[in-house]
């Protein structure tokens, strides 16, 4: 069936919705929203990180830029959230763009150490920048009755949404089968396989016609607008932004640690990383000890390093090729 | 008859014995009742690693000290106090999801803020949409975009908090030096931020001229440039807003640079930090700080709080906690921050949290930190900030400073136990 993908996408968004109206407990979408926040991350940095080998560890940057999208947008003109999800992943997939044409003739550690400046650059702007909170940071309210199209979204009584969680919960649901929808588009696509030849090496890819400039412009943009996306939400949802927590160190080392567990070959990596990682820290922080958070991390991304470099669907790929003979 | 004689004995020995089990029994049954009702949980976020543990593991033990008394007094109407913990890591993005845990999954019945104003944040739209009274510690304007009515803040920084926290700083010092220049210096970060803000109107207010201002990254190694660049526009006095890392830095380089100013110091966060006190030691001599408690003789007016403190020091003894030794900066706030909320409990005689919030609203509460009442946007209605002096410090002994004479308070002039002297004469 052609597009039995596409009709599972559109289901489990209507499953989300429908978990929005039956699960009381706004807990769970507290935690589902950080969940599917990383899903989004991880599948972005795998675009440019899994399918093309160019390591970015400068994915807070991109983050904080679609939430400080928002934070300026929100002072500026007190739009809405949908608004803020596409204005964050416009001005973050510029960004992308620039950082593609700038670092074009950086490769490895030279260009995942010129994305980490990238990160460090944005912090010291948007902490100097008096108009987003500046290094004292922000508070954000979300309005509490948001309309769409003069449809309530947000309302106890009258709205789609009974509270804000619920419809944070809800957009970001959607956003991370859309970015799940993308990465394989991507990874089936021309634009896939041009940059997997780019990962194997971008030489002889550019002797076999690859064109690896445009690729990586394209990679660029599109991992950075997604990274944006990811992050637009992020004030609504903490209703108060600094730069330590917009552009915390966690958000890189996990946008990096998820694929790579889950495995960066294929759509799936960057999802089963997510869910898996994002639940043990979510778990492990309001359950057992929140020191264990980071530690989890570590320690998973050393037991997959040795014992399955291809991560979690490489290994489950190999096992099955071995069960075959 | 002998018979007889000794059932009598034995009925009225038996009556006497019921009696007097029943008398002395009363108040451990009452315990024991208590503690057989369904607890009152008390569920709050805290900064127990990161960036503010130092101040955030010493609230929790207040807390707990807190929880014991109620306890031992018989609970929070009559049912046993329970606390319901998680540590935030002192970043932001994990509150809204603890806070939802506490009150989804774990069903407190009642919620306190974590230590610090961009912890607090966080958990206030979840507080004002479950309609939650909500006692915050050390939040600085926490509540001024949200206007909650059901938000009452434990800082003594009065209604106008960022200028109220420099105020008195500044009277001492126009008080004593009259400075026509000032230099301001702060960290790029929340806290300071605010507190500069205010030292900036009050220094206009004073008529002072700001000859220097600069902010600094707080992962500055090194403070001598900064130093030097205020010291070149020679200011009478300088004020600096800074956090426990920026401070010590600060009073290094004020060891290795010197100044003239007569004045120096003011929003200086960390200096009363039992490490950093006793690392820096004769190095403070002269600095001229904000405070909230010191163990000087006036500060009497606090009742309850000396004991507390000798209580949370043995607590840390005996139980060799890696806590602040002293705890005289929080330990205080954080207990009154329950304090207040349990007091009101036991006033309403329910767990209504309108009818909490109306009775903090409306009366004046006797705790810890003395007589608390709370004003606009839930702020305390007047400040009370000190402003100590560091003097005679010889060296770097510890137990110097749990005694009075080292951080003697220049101001408020009711409690005042010193002079404020020139920042240069008091360094040998």
């Amino acid at each position: 069936m052609k597009y039995l993908f596409e009709i599972v996408c559109v289901l489990l968004i209507i499953g989300i919705f429908v978990l929005t109206q039956v699960v009381g407990n706004q807990f769970y979408f507290f935690i589902g929203f950080v969940i599917l926040q990383y899903m989004v991350l991880a599948t972005a940095w795998n675009i440019l990180g899994g399918y093309g080998g160019y390591v970015n560890f400068g994915s807070a940057g991109f983050l904080a830029t679609g939430a400080y999208t928002s934070v300026a947008l929100i002072n500026f003109l007190d739009i809405g959230l949908v608004e803020q999800i596409i204005a964050g992943g416009a001005i973050a997939g510029l960004l992308g763009f620039v950082t593609g044409y700038l670092t074009l003739r950086l490769r490895g550690v030279y260009f995942a150490i010129a994305t980490l400046a990238l990160a460090i650059i944005l912090e010291t702007v948007v902490a100097h920048w008096d108009y987003v909170g500046g290094a004292a940071g922000t508070s954000i309210l979300p309005k509490r009755k948001p309309e769409l199209f003069d449809i309530m979204v947000v309302d106890r009584k009258t709205g789609i949404f009974a509270n804000y969680k619920e419809f944070l919960f809800f957009l970001m649901g959607t956003v991370a089968i859309i970015s799940v929808w993308i990465a394989r588009y991507i990874e089936n696509s021309k634009l896939g396989r041009g940059l997997n030849a780019i990962k194997d090496s971008e030489e002889a890819a550019e002797c076999m016609g690859v064109p690896t400039l445009r690729l990586k412009l394209i990679a660029t943009t599109i991992s950075g607008a997604m990274m944006g996306v990811a992050g637009a939400p992020l004030a609504s949802y903490l209703t108060f932004i600094d730069p330590l927590s917009a552009f915390n160190l966690e958000y890189a080392v996990n946008a990096i640690a998820m694929p790579m567990i889950g495995g960066t070959v294929s759509w799936m990596g960057p999802v089963i990383g997510a869910l898996l990682l994002g639940t043990a820290q979510q778990v492990s922080s309001l359950w057992i000890q929140s020191e264990l958070n980071l530690l989890i991390v570590g320690v998973l991304l050393v037991i997959f390093v040795i014992i399955a470099p291809e991560g979690i669907v490489g290994w489950f790929r190999k096992s099955r090729k071995g069960s075959r003979g | 008859m002998t018979r007889i004689l000794a059932n009598r004995v034995r009925v009225w020995l038996l009556g006497g014995l019921m009696a007097a089990a029943f008398v002395f029994s009363a108040p451990l049954a009452t315990t024991a009742e208590a503690q057989s009702k369904d607890p009152i949980k008390v569920g709050f976020s805290m900064a127990l690693s990161g960036a503010l543990a130092g101040g955030g593991q010493q609230s929790l033990v207040a807390i707990q000290l807190w929880a014991e008394d109620m306890n031992k007094k018989g609970g929070l109407l009559g049912r046993p106090v329970e606390l319901v913990f998680y540590d935030d890591q002192t970043n932001p993005k994990n509150v809204p999801g603890i806070y939802s845990k506490l009150l989804d999954i774990d069903k407190v019945d009642l919620i306190v803020s974590g230590y610090g104003t961009n912890l607090i944040a966080p958990a206030m739209p979840i507080a004002i949409e479950r309609e939650m009274t909500f006692m915050g510690l050390f939040g600085m304007n926490a509540n001024a975009k949200w206007e909650y009515e059901k938000y009452f803040s434990i800082l003594p920084a009065g209604p106008d908090p960022a200028v109220g926290f420099s105020e008195v700083w500044f009277q001492a010092v126009q008080k004593k030096f009259q400075p026509k220049t000032i230099a301001v210096i702060a960290a790029d970060a929340e806290f300071a931020q605010n507190l500069k803000e205010g030292a900036v109107r009050n220094a206009k207010a004073f008529g002072m001229e700001i000859v220097y201002e600069e902010n600094y990254n707080p992962k500055t190694p090194d403070f001598t440039p900064i130093l030097r660049a205020a010291n070149a526009k020679k200011p009478d006095a300088i004020y600096i807003a800074s956090y426990p890392n920026g401070s010590a830095g600060l009073v290094r380089a004020l060891a290795e640079v010197g100044t003239d100013a007569k004045a120096v110091g003011g929003g200086m966060v960390g200096l009363q930090f039992a490490g950093i006190m006793a690392g820096l030691g004769p190095m403070l001599n002269g600095i001229a700080n904000y405070d909230f408690f010191v163990p000087e003789p006036t500060m009497n007016l606090y009742p309850g709080a000396s004991d507390l403190i000798d209580r949370y020091q043995a607590k840390v003894k005996a139980e060799n906690l890696k806590v602040d030794a002293l705890g005289y900066y929080l330990v205080p706030w954080a207990y009154a921050n329950v304090d207040i909320l349990g007091q009101a409990v036991q006033a309403v005689g329910s767990l209504d949290q309108d009818a909490i919030a109306d009775y903090i609203r409306d009366n004046e509460f006797t705790s810890v930190v003395g007589k608390v009442k709370f004003g606009k946007n839930g702020e305390w209605d007047r400040p009370r900030t000190l402003v100590v002096q560091y003097q005679d410090i010889t060296n770097n002994d510890l137990s110097q400073f749990s005694k009075a004479g080292t951080r003697k308070i220049m101001l408020p002039a009711d409690i005042s136990t010193g002079e404020l002297q020139p920042f240069n004469d008091l360094r040998k």
